[in-house]
C-alpha cells in the first residue's frame, strides 16, 4: 500500500534522473553520429522524460486533490508546490520545442549557441528536475525517501553539468571562466540541499549521486558503437563519445555538510555560514580540479574508466595535436588572484541562495 | 546536448557567396567513368542540414549509386561515409539520396556509380549557405505569445504560492513578474543579435563599384570592390573559368534589349578593366562572376550608366536592322591595358520585347529556336533545348564557345533570379576541375553526342515562377550568335 502511494514520487525521481542522462546522450549522439532527428532516440528518450515527470506531478496533483489537504491550492485542484513547479516546466518544454522546431528549420543549430528556444528548454528542464527535488524534499520521511531526494539534487547537479559542459572541458578546468561557472552554479544546490536534505551528509550523498549519473554516462555510452554519419570528421569515432568525467564535487561537498552539520548552527548567522560555505566551496573546488584535471589530461587516465587522455573530442572538432592534452588559454584566461576573487563573490551569492533555498525548501508544502 | 554542437560548428567558417542570384539549386550533365550522368543537388537551407540529390542516370547495368559530400577546407581523410542513393520509384533511371551538410561553406560531392563497366565517380562542386531571412507565421507567433504569457502568469502565481506561508507572497509575485519580463527582453535581445548574425552571412550578390571612362575613343569599363566589401572578397585569389578571371554580364534596364557578355582584365587586386563594345547607352544591371582559389564563387552586383558609344563604335551601334549580334575577332585577351575587346566578348542589341514564342532572329538572316516541350514549371528538373540555323533553315556547325557548346543567361524579370548555365550544368567549371585534379576524378565536361547538330541543351530548374528572359549564346562560323527569348514559369502545383 504504501509502495502504491510512493509510485508517483518513483516515477517522478526516475524521470528527473532521466532528464540529463538523455541530455548527455543526446551529446554524444551528436558528438558521434551527428545526424540529428526531432524523434531521433536520445530526442524521443529526452521527451518521454519530460512527459513522465509531467505524469508524476499530475498524479501527486490528484492525490493531493482527493485529500483536500496539504500541498499549494489553484482552485480546487491541489498539488505539492514541486509538482506544479513541474507542470510548469513540462508546459514550458512543450513551447519551447515549438519554438525550437521553427528555429531548427529557419535558421538552423548552426546558426549559434544559446538561441532563444534552447534557452527556453533549459528553462524548462530546470524547472522540471528542480520541481523533483523539491516535491522529493518534502517527501523525506524515511531514509528511503530522504535518498530519492539526494538522487533528485544529483540530477540538478547534472543538469548543470550538462549546460556548462562546453566549459568542462579537462582543457579548460584551469580557466577563470570554469571556476566562475562552477561557483555560480553548484553552491545552490548542495547548500540548500545540505540544509534541507534529512540524510547525515546529504551535500555529500547528492554529489555522490550526481558523480555516479555522470560516471555511469562515461562507462556505458562508449560500450555502443556508432560512427559519424556527417562532414567533416576530424577525429575518426567508432564507439560513442564519453562526456567529460565527472567533477570531483563530493570533496567540497563534504566540507560544506561538516559546515552546515556543525551543532549550534542557528538562523541568525546567515551572511556568515554562506560566506564559510563560499570559502570552503571556492578553495576545495580549485584544489581539487585544478590537480585532477592535469591528471585527465595525461596518459594515465586514457583508459574507459577516466575517458581523458586527450583523446575523447566530437567528430566535427578540429584540434591541433599539441592542443589536445593542453590546458586552453585562449578561449578564456587563467584562474589568478582577481578571477579567483570573482569565483568566491560569485559562490558566496551561490551559498546565500542555497540557504535560503534550503530553508525555504524545509518549510515547503 | 546541442549547445556544444552547436557552438563548434559556428568556429572557422568562411563567409561564402553562390554564383548565381536566387538560383541555390546545383546543376551537372556529364560522365561517371563511361556512364552519362544528370545530377541535381538541393542543398539546405539551415544547417545542419539535409541535402537531396537526385542522380539520372540512362544505363541500366548501374547498380548502385552512392554520394559522399567533402567540406573542402577539411581536406580528404576527413569525409563522412557515403550515402547510399535509392531508385525512386517509378522512374528506373532516377537515383535519390539524402545526405548531412553540418555547416555552410564550399563543398565537392562525389558521384559513385557501381556498374558491370567498371562504374565511375565524379565530383560535383556545392556551395551551401542560406539565402533569406526566416519569417515566423503570424498562427505561430501567436501561439508561443499566448503560451509565454500563460507560462508568466503561471510563474507568477507559483512564485506568490511558495512565498504565501512566509507573508511575502507579493513581493514574490512582482519578482518573478520582474524576471518573467526580463526574460522575456532578453531573449528577445538575443533573438535580433542572431538574426542580424544570420542577416550578415547569407549568401547574396556582393556590390562592387563600377564607372565608365572614355580612353582612345573607346568606353572602358571599371570595377572596384565598395568599401562595404569584407576583406575575403578581395580578388588576388581568383582562378580561371572558361579560361577567363571575370565573366561580366551587362542588361539594359527596363528595355532589356542589349545584352553584353565581356571579359574584362584584371588591373590589380582590386580592379578589374575592360573596354565596352558598342552599347546604347542608357542604365544597365550588372554581373560580374568569379571564382576564387578555394572553390568558392561570387556574384558581384552593380548598376551602371553606360555614354552613347563613341568613334566607329557609335556608327557600329546605329546600324539599322532588328537585330545586331556580334563578336571580337581579334585575340587580346589578358592585355596589359584594355585596348581591344576580349576574344570571347560578345553582345547583342535588338527588339525590345521578343514574342513569347520559341524562334527568334539571329543576326544574318539566321534563327534560334526553343525546342524543349511544355510548360515550363517551378522546380522541376527540365533541359533547355535550343537549335540554331542558319538563313537556310540548315543547322548551323556549333563552334566550342569558351570550351562550351554554348552559355545561357537567365534573369528573371524583376531580377529576383539571375543565372549562367552552360551544357554542363550551373556550377564553376573552375571550381569542378579543382575538385577533379583534388579528387583524381574526371573533370565534367559537357557531353559532346549529347545533342544533335546545331543544338545545345542546359540543364536546369527554375527555382521560382515568374517571367524570364533567356539569352542563349553560341559560336557559328567564328561568330558568338544570340538568341533571345522570354517564358514564363509557372508555379508548382
Amino acid at each position: 500500500m504504501i509502495r502504491a502511494r510512493m509510485a508517483p514520487e518513483a516515477l517522478l525521481l526516475l524521470a528527473a534522473i532521466c532528464v540529463p542522462l538523455t541530455l548527455y546522450w543526446d551529446f554524444s549522439w551528436e558528438s558521434t553520429i551527428g545526424v540529428d532527428r526531432f524523434f531521433g532516440p536520445p530526442h524521443a528518450a529526452n521527451y518521454l522524460a519530460v512527459a513522465a515527470a509531467a505524469l508524476a506531478a499530475i498524479a501527486m496533483a490528484r492525490v493531493t486533490t482527493a485529500a483536500g489537504v496539504g500541498g499549494v491550492a489553484l482552485g480546487r485542484a491541489r498539488a505539492p508546490l514541486g509538482a506544479w513547479v513541474v507542470l510548469w516546466g513540462a508546459g514550458a518544454f512543450v513551447a519551447a520545442m515549438l519554438f525550437d522546431r521553427w528555429w531548427q528549420a529557419s535558421y538552423g543549430l548552426a546558426a549559434g549557441l544559446w538561441h532563444p528556444p534552447q534557452i527556453g528548454k533549459a528553462v524548462a528542464y530546470f524547472a522540471v528536475v528542480a520541481g523533483a527535488w523539491i516535491a522529493l524534499v518534502a517527501r523525506q520521511t524515511s531514509a528511503g525517501t530522504a535518498l530519492a531526494a539526494a538522487l533528485a539534487a544529483g540530477a540538478l547537479l547534472a543538469l548543470i553539468s550538462v549546460v556548462t559542459t562546453a566549459q568542462s572541458f579537462a582543457n579548460r578546468q584551469h580557466s577563470s571562466v570554469f571556476y566562475e561557472l562552477g561557483c555560480a552554479s553548484y553552491p545552490i544546490v548542495l547548500v540548500a540541499h545540505g540544509v534541507a536534505g534529512r540524510l547525515r551528509a546529504p551535500a555529500s550523498a547528492a554529489s555522490a549521486a550526481y558523480m555516479s549519473l555522470v560516471a555511469l554516462v562515461v562507462w556505458v555510452l562508449p560500450r555502443f558503437a556508432a560512427t559519424p554519419q556527417a562532414g567533416p570528421v576530424y577525429n575518426t569515432l567508432d564507439h560513442m563519445l564519453a562526456p567529460p568525467f565527472p567533477l570531483l564535487l563530493i570533496v567540497p561537498a563534504f566540507a560544506l555538510d561538516l559546515l552546515l552539520r556543525r551543532p549550534g548552527r542557528g538562523r541568525g548567522d546567515f551572511a556568515f555560514t554562506a560566506l564559510e560555505c563560499a570559502a570552503a566551496f571556492t578553495a576545495l573546488f580549485v584544489a581539487t580540479q585544478w590537480f585532477f584535471s592535469g591528471f585527465l589530461l595525461s596518459p594515465a587516465a586514457d583508459q574507459p574508466l577516466f575517458a581523458g587522455g586527450g583523446r575523447q573530442w566530437p567528430f566535427f572538432l578540429r584540434i591541433d595535436p599539441g592542443a589536445r592534452t593542453a590546458f586552453w588559454d585562449f578561449m578564456s584566461p587563467d584562474l589568478d588572484l582577481a578571477s579567483a576573487g570573482s569565483a568566491l563573490c560569485l559562490a558566496f551569492a551561490a551559498s546565500a541562495t542555497g540557504l535560503w533555498l534550503g530553508r525555504a525548501m524545509r518549510g515547503a508544502r | 546536448m546541442k549547445s556544444l554542437a552547436a557552438a563548434l560548428s559556428c568556429l572557422a567558417l568562411a563567409a561564402t557567396a553562390s554564383a548565381h542570384v536566387g538560383s541555390p539549386n546545383v546543376f551537372f550533365e556529364g560522365r561517371a567513368g563511361v556512364h552519362p550522368v544528370r545530377v541535381v543537388i538541393r542543398p539546405p537551407q539551415t544547417f545542419p542540414g539535409l541535402a537531396q540529390a537526385d542522380i539520372r542516370i540512362a544505363d541500366a547495368d548501374v547498380s548502385a549509386v552512392s554520394v559522399q559530400p567533402a567540406f573542402l577546407d577539411a581536406g580528404s581523410d576527413a569525409l563522412p561515409p557515403p550515402s547510399p542513393a535509392e531508385r525512386v520509384a517509378g522512374d528506373s533511371q532516377l537515383w535519390n539520396a539524402s545526405f548531412w551538410l553540418l555547416r555552410r561553406g564550399s563543398y565537392g560531392v562525389e558521384v559513385s556509380l557501381e556498374s558491370a563497366r567498371g562504374g565511375g565517380r565524379v565530383a560535383v562542386p556545392l556551395q551551401a549557405a542560406a539565402l533569406a531571412k526566416p519569417v515566423m507565421p503570424p498562427a505561430l507567433g501567436v501561439t508561443l505569445l499566448a503560451l509565454g504569457v500563460l507560462l508568466a502568469g503561471a510563474a507568477v502565481w507559483i512564485a506568490a504560492a511558495a512565498a504565501r506561508n512566509s507573508g511575502r507572497a507579493r513581493l514574490a509575485a512582482v519578482a518573478a513578474a520582474g524576471v518573467c519580463c526580463a526574460a522575456a527582453y532578453g531573449g528577445n535581445w538575443r533573438w535580433q543579435q542572431m538574426d542580424r548574425d544570420f542577416a550578415n552571412a547569407l549568401t547574396k550578390p556582393l556590390p562592387v563599384g563600377a564607372a565608365v571612362r572614355s580612353a582612345d575613343s573607346a568606353n572602358v569599363l571599371e570595377l572596384t570592390p565598395t568599401r562595404e566589401a569584407p576583406a575575403s572578397a578581395a580578388w588576388d585569389t581568383l582562378v580561371t573559368d572558361h579560361g577567363k578571371l571575370m565573366h561580366l554580364f551587362l542588361v539594359r534596364e527596363p528595355e532589356f534589349d542589349a545584352f553584353a557578355h565581356l571579359h574584362p582584365v584584371r588591373r590589380d587586386p582590386r580592379s578589374f578593366e575592360g573596354m565596352l563594345p558598342p552599347l546604347p547607352g542608357g542604365t544597365y544591371q550588372l554581373y560580374a562572376e568569379v571564382t576564387h582559389e578555394d572553390g568558392s564563387s561570387e556574384t558581384l552586383v552593380s548598376q551602371v550608366n553606360l555614354p552613347p558609344p563613341v568613334g566607329l563604335a557609335a556608327q557600329a551601334a546605329a546600324l539599322p536592322g532588328g537585330v545586331i549580334c556580334l563578336s571580337s575577332t581579334t585575340l587580346a585577351t589578358s592585355a596589359a591595358a584594355p585596348t581591344a575587346l576580349d576574344f570571347d566578348d560578345s553582345w547583342h542589341t535588338g527588339i525590345s520585347d521578343p514574342a513569347r514564342g520559341r524562334s527568334t532572329a539571329l543576326m544574318g538572316g539566321g534563327r534560334m529556336e526553343f525546342l524543349t516541350d511544355g510548360e515550363l514549371v517551378a522546380d522541376r528538373d527540365t533541359s533547355l533545348r535550343f537549335g540554331a540555323f542558319g538563313p537556310d533553315g540548315a543547322p548551323l556547325a556549333i563552334e566550342p564557345y569558351m570550351g562550351m557548346q554554348g552559355h545561357a543567361v537567365l534573369r528573371r524579370r524583376d531580377g529576383a533570379v539571375f543565372t549562367h548555365l552552360h551544357p554542363a550544368g550551373s556550377m564553376s567549371m573552375a571550381a569542378a576541375e579543382m575538385l577533379a585534379k583534388r579528387d583524381g576524378t574526371v573533370s565534367p565536361m559537357p557531353l559532346a553526342s549529347g545533342a544533335r547538330p546545331g543544338e545545345v541543351e542546359f540543364p536546369y530548374a527554375f527555382p521560382q515562377p515568374g517571367e524570364y528572359r533567356m539569352w542563349v549564346q553560341v559560336r557559328a562560323g567564328g561568330r558568338v550568335l544570340t538568341g533571345v527569348f522570354d517564358v514564363v514559369v509557372r508555379e508548382r502545383s
